[in-house]
Order: C-alpha cells, then structure tokens, then sequence
C-alpha cells in the first residue's frame, strides 16, 4: 500500500484524471473531495462491499414456493 | 440459441433478446449477457438468466409493487452509457434474495438493475445519495401495509 501524507486542502492525483483532495478534518473524520470522470464509479467501500454480498445472496435463490405468497396480491 | 440451464432445462432462446450490461453485476465481473425470462407461478417476477452460464439466474422485481414511489435518477453518463433516447425505454428491477425463512425476503433497492429494453443494455446503479436500504424485507413491509389498513378501518369503525 502506498501510503502518504496530505494535509487540508491538499490533494493526491491517480492517473490523469483522478483527484482526492482533503477538504476538512476535525472531530476524527476526514472529509474528502473526489474528482474524477463520470464513467469511474465512486462508492463508499462499505456500501460497495454490502452491496457485493447481498448480489451473492441473490444469486442463489432457494425458497420459491414463499415467494408467490409475498409477491401475489 | 440453446441454453442448457439449472433451473429451466434446455431453452432456446432469441439471440435479439439477449441483454449486454455495460458494467457488471457487481461481484460478477464474468456475466454480461443475460435474458429476461418469466418468473415462478402467479408472481409479477422475472428470472434474469445468464447466457454464458446455465446456473448463474437471479430473480427480479418491479420494486413500484412494494415502494410506489420508488425513484431512481440515472446522471447523463449511465443514460449515455445505456443508450437512453426516452425515459419509456428503461425498465428498473430490484434484485431479490430469497432464503429459507421466508421472514428473510428481501430486495435491494440501494442497486437497482435499470434495462434498457429497445437497445437491450443494462447495468446496476448504485443510488449513492439514496436512504435506500441494501435490505429492505417484503414481509415486514407487507405487515406494515396490513397494520396500517388495520388501523384504519378500526378508526372508521368507532
């Protein structure tokens, strides 16, 4: 992992295109600002990540006979 | 097309009907190309079955049945990505996770799937900005929608 050091204000650039800036620090949180084209998508990584794992549990549907009852009306 | 699958058997299917996604289902980087397929019995769901793989299928919903409000703003890089002429082209699904407790059925509305259906493209969005949940369960909700219905025909009764 690279690692480096930034204060306020301050940005890394990754690539060409791709920059992170610091934009606020206080009360043990960063604020981060992205900048970066439309076709590179921006997630928080736990929601990246939570989203990863639900998409596996749903590519093993196993209890069809309930789902007629949920989703009849 | 033949297509051997786990759930369907061998089922020929119209290539013109095979849907691309532009960005892969996320964890799924290996499937891209799918087809829509009607869902089990007496349910508004559809299989969305994978054509390079018989066991790879998910079960969709229209998430208006649940949430009839349900919204989801696509930026001009997805509707170009998508090949987006009219709103009336796209289709949006949720994805369902269906376990052995049936308490447990859920669908995700915080990545919803949204197809384009005239020019067969599709991808998962993630609705960064929403308050949609990853889970949100059907029965719990079903409940709610019955409670409240409860309370107010106990209301008009009085």
């Amino acid at each position: 992992m690279l690692v480096l050091t930034r204060k306020e204000n301050e940005s890394i650039m990754i690539g060409n295109d791709i920059e992170v800036k610091v934009l606020d620090l206080r009360d043990n949180q960063v604020k981060l600002g992205i900048i970066a084209p439309r076709s590179i998508a921006v997630h928080r990584q736990e929601v990246y990540q939570a989203i990863q794992e639900e998409n596996a549990q749903a590519a093993v549907p196993a209890n069809l006979e309930d789902i007629s009852n949920i989703l009849s009306k | 097309m033949f297509l051997d699958t786990t759930r369907f058997g061998k089922i020929e299917i119209d290539v013109d009907t095979v849907i691309t996604f532009t960005q892969p289902i996320i964890g799924f980087p290996q499937y891209r190309r799918f087809v829509l397929l009607p869902g089990p019995d007496n349910s508004s769901l559809h299989w969305l079955q994978s054509t390079e793989s018989g066991e790879m299928a998910f079960l969709l919903m229209n998430p208006h049945l649940y949430v009839p409000d349900y919204k989801v703003e696509l930026n001009t890089h997805d509707m170009n990505e998508l090949a987006v002429e009219t709103a009336s082209d796209l289709e949006v699904f949720t994805l369902l996770v269906v376990p052995a407790d049936p308490s447990q059925i859920r669908t995700n509305l915080k990545a919803p799937l949204v197809i384009n259906t005239r020019q067969r493209l599709g991808k998962q969005i993630v609705l960064e900005m929403s308050d949609y949940p990853i889970q949100f369960y059907l029965s719990r909700h079903m409940q709610e929608a019955r409670e409240r219905k409860e309370a107010i025909n106990a209301r008009t009764d009085t």
